[in-house]
């Protein structure tokens, strides 16, 4: 018999003499992340014990063994990946509720008991409108190219997937649709007007002016939602084509509003919005990264799923690289093209203007010598021989010009509120994807400067958050209104020096 | 002694392709002072810098924003030594007018091609972005135009081209002009098409193209 003793609770766990640490902690009901299950790869169920930090999914329990366990579970886990805020949630006497986030690529709801807050189930699925597009501009132009048709047939889709999954979530905690009180929904500006069926053509063109930014509120049904006859439909609101209301979710989620000091909330994707609290004050623009970050445009690019290299390390002994999945590679996604220009930067075989080191000025014997191919006169780096697998140099240009947009956001917003990277307190990074990069990737890319490093914080999912937060209060709906209205928006491309803010934010950190 | 034109105008070159905007400053005052002549001093200084920048750019050893800077470092030469060409005619040279059609504000592309066009000799009428789309026309028509160049970055602008084809055929002038188009979402198919005379993918390659079609050497 061997027993661990939590530090900071007291906690007594008994468990068998050479027990695995992280399944006994798992199996008392102890709050340890282990997103790759136990195979000691992830590196974030570690634990202290007894002052040294080790990996719990590879430590035995021998004896007596007191544990610091280094990552509280955060409340309402269930609800989504994400931070959720202390707050007042109204008294319900019973009823439902169904909270929605919108994003171009993927829809994710959640049913509420309304009563108790609890999340009873969820759902997620690709965005049916993808048949339309993959990106907003896309199935904006969609709507160019079939005035007839266009506006009504993205609404379809959208409405038909989302009553897809009220069913998938009503099935599954047993609650009949009809039971549903309020709906609650955050989306970018797009996907809110084709939503509501309303014409998105506008946020397509310069001056990129929507329809409408303000919160709405209707019954559910008029847009073809099933679920009760009166069932309420409530759409956060927005400030702007490009930041829209899981921006402003997000934003409250992090409580920028009560922001004393200077703080930046950062949404990495196809377009990077970025929203900063500078005492009091809050400021917020878009930038377009192009969607390298996601593995697209880039040669041996793929999105996140089984076979994607996720993370590499280049050594001397050679190319380390990561699957999802742990399966053969087959392709680099967004996590993984980061890890890997991180990794080259870090060994100086790409500059930090971008290009790749000449292989003539390496000598034979170095270890970085057979890394590097000619394919004509082009540099290309070996990742994986057997797959097949090269980053060329267009691939890092792709990742310089997300990073050159994101940081030139960053940087005028900073340079508006006249103030510097030092001053900054917190970064939090908000967003599925934002959440699959470490600090050492957005840092040693330089998409955030290093002065920041210490700083982040990941938010997970903050826009259904936010719908969350709506959904269990009034007053909540009121202050995100409140907060949308004093969001300040800087449209980038009219900012004075743009070009110039933009070819210096191109340059890569040096090592 | 005095310094050697030759030195200097190596000075001058170099500063453009690491794009040092104080050398260059600095070497076309002493170039000037040394009572070099100015058209040399761009041509085989400036201009040739920017050349060697482009091929590096062709190579891809230089990036969009590289080969900014160095334009920006060849604008500062060509400010301290224009004022001192002699006066000629600007008729001799071949012109065209440039810009991001109605709706987009994307313009770095636009901006590189057309520093890369004026650095091949071309006299380039920069429109700016979100142009509307009669502008195309009504400068052709006025400047007497030999390119009519148009770039968007989004997949919603980019009918706009094909509109100012309409409207150059509506003015009589489609065919005393060449249309050029590029930007993101534009390929060949799309500039087939719309009927446009040239897409290129870069703008070294635009020159090039333009050059081409112009008969130029």
């Amino acid at each position: 018999m061997a027993e661990v003793i939590i530090r900071q609770t007291g906690q007594r766990i008994v468990c068998e003499d050479g027990a695995n640490l992280l399944e006994t902690l798992l199996g008392a009901g102890i709050f340890v992340d282990n997103p790759c299950n136990g195979k000691g790869k992830c590196g974030k169920c570690k634990v202290k014990v007894e002052g040294e930090t080790l990996l719990s999914c590879l430590t035995e329990v021998h004896g007596r063994m007191e544990v610091e366990t280094l990552h509280k579970e955060r409340k309402h886990k269930v609800l989504t990946k994400g931070y959720l805020p202390e707050f007042e949630k109204d008294a319900y006497d019973g009823g439902y509720g169904i909270v929605i986030d919108i994003g171009t690529t993927t829809v994710v709801t959640g049913l509420i008991d309304l009563q108790t807050g609890k999340e009873l189930a969820n759902a997620s699925m690709i965005n049916a409108q993808k048949h339309f597009g993959l990106d907003v501009l896309t199935r904006i132009t969609y709507e160019y190219e079939h005035p007839e048709t266009g506006i009504q047939e993205l609404q379809e889709a959208i409405v038909n997937s989302i009553n897809g999954m009220l069913r998938e979530v009503c099935d599954e905690a047993g609650v009949a649709k009809e039971e549903i009180c309020e709906i609650d929904v955050a989306a970018n500006c797009t996907m809110m007007h084709m939503l509501l069926g309303v014409d998105a053509r506008s946020i397509g063109r310069s001056p990129y002016k929507p329809e409408f930014l303000e919160a709405k509120m209707l019954k559910a049904k008029e847009i073809g939602i099933e679920a009760g006859d009166d069932t309420v439909l409530y759409c956060l609101p927005q400030v702007s084509a490009y930041i829209g209301a899981d921006i402003v979710a997000g934003a409250y989620v992090c409580e920028m509003q009560k922001e004393k000091g200077n703080v930046l909330f950062i949404d990495i994707g196809t377009n990077g919005e970025i929203v900063l609290a500078s005492d009091g004050r809050l400021m917020c623009c878009s930038c377009a990264a192009g969607p390298a970050l996601e593995g697209m445009n880039i040669s041996a690019g793929m999105r996140a799923a089984e076979g994607a290299i996720e993370d590499v390390k280049i050594t001397e002994h050679g190319v380390e690289v990561v699957t999802i999945g742990d399966q053969n590679p087959v392709g680099i996604c967004g996590s993984g093209i980061l890890a890997v220009v991180k990794e080259l930067l870090r060994t100086g075989l790409v500059k930090k203007n971008g290009a790749f080191i000449k292989k003539e000025k390496l000598k034979e014997e170095d270890y970085r010598y057979p890394m590097i191919r000619l394919n004509g006169t082009k540099r290309e780096f070996i990742l994986h021989k057997e797959a097949n697998l090269f980053v060329t140099q267009g691939d890092v240009r792709q990742v310089q010009l997300a990073k050159g947009a994101i940081l030139s956001g960053f940087v005028a917003l900073l340079n508006k509120a006249g103030i510097s990277m030092d001053d900054l307190d917190k970064v939090m990074i908000a967003g599925q994807f934002g959440a699959h990069l470490p600090a050492d990737s957005l840092v040693g890319t330089g998409i955030l400067p290093e002065a920041v490093k210490d700083k982040l914080v990941y938010v997970g999912n903050s826009s259904k958050t936010g719908a969350y937060m709506t959904l269990m209060s009034k007053k909540v709906k009121r202050e995100v209104e409140e907060l949308a209205a004093k969001m300040d928006y800087m449209e980038l491309a009219e900012t004075d020096n743009y070009e110039r803010v933009f070819t210096e934010s191109m340059i890569f950190p040096a090592f | 002694m005095a310094v050697s034109k030759e030195e200097l105008l190596k000075r001058l070159s170099d500063g453009v392709l690491e794009m040092e905007e104080d050398d260059v400053v600095e070497a076309a005052k002493e170039y000037l002072e040394a009572g070099y002549p100015a058209f040399d001093g761009i041509m085989e200084g400036l201009v040739d810098g920017m050349n060697r920048a482009s091929e590096l750019y062709e190579a891809e050893e230089y990036f969009v924003t590289d080969v900014l800077l160095c334009s920006d470092a060849m604008y500062v030469g060509l400010d301290v030594l224009r004022p001192h060409l002699p006066e000629v005619s600007s008729d001799a040279k071949v012109k065209g007018v440039i810009g991001v059609v109605e709706g987009d504000t994307h313009d770095i592309g636009k901006n590189l091609v057309k520093i890369m066009m004026e650095t091949a000799g071309f006299e380039m009428i920069d429109l700016g972005r979100d142009v509307e789309l009669q502008k195309f026309v009504d400068v052709a028509k006025e400047e007497k135009v030999d390119l009519v160049c148009m770039s968007t970055l989004m997949t919603t602008t980019m009918g706009g081209m094909e509109t100012v084809i309409h409207l150059l055929e509506e003015a009589g002038i489609r065919d005393q002009v060449k249309v050029m188009i590029g930007g993101g979402p534009i390929s060949q198919k799309f500039a087939d098409k719309i009927g446009a005379d040239a897409y290129t993918t870069n703008a070294v390659e635009a020159v090039k193209c333009a050059k081409k079609m112009l008969n130029i050497a």
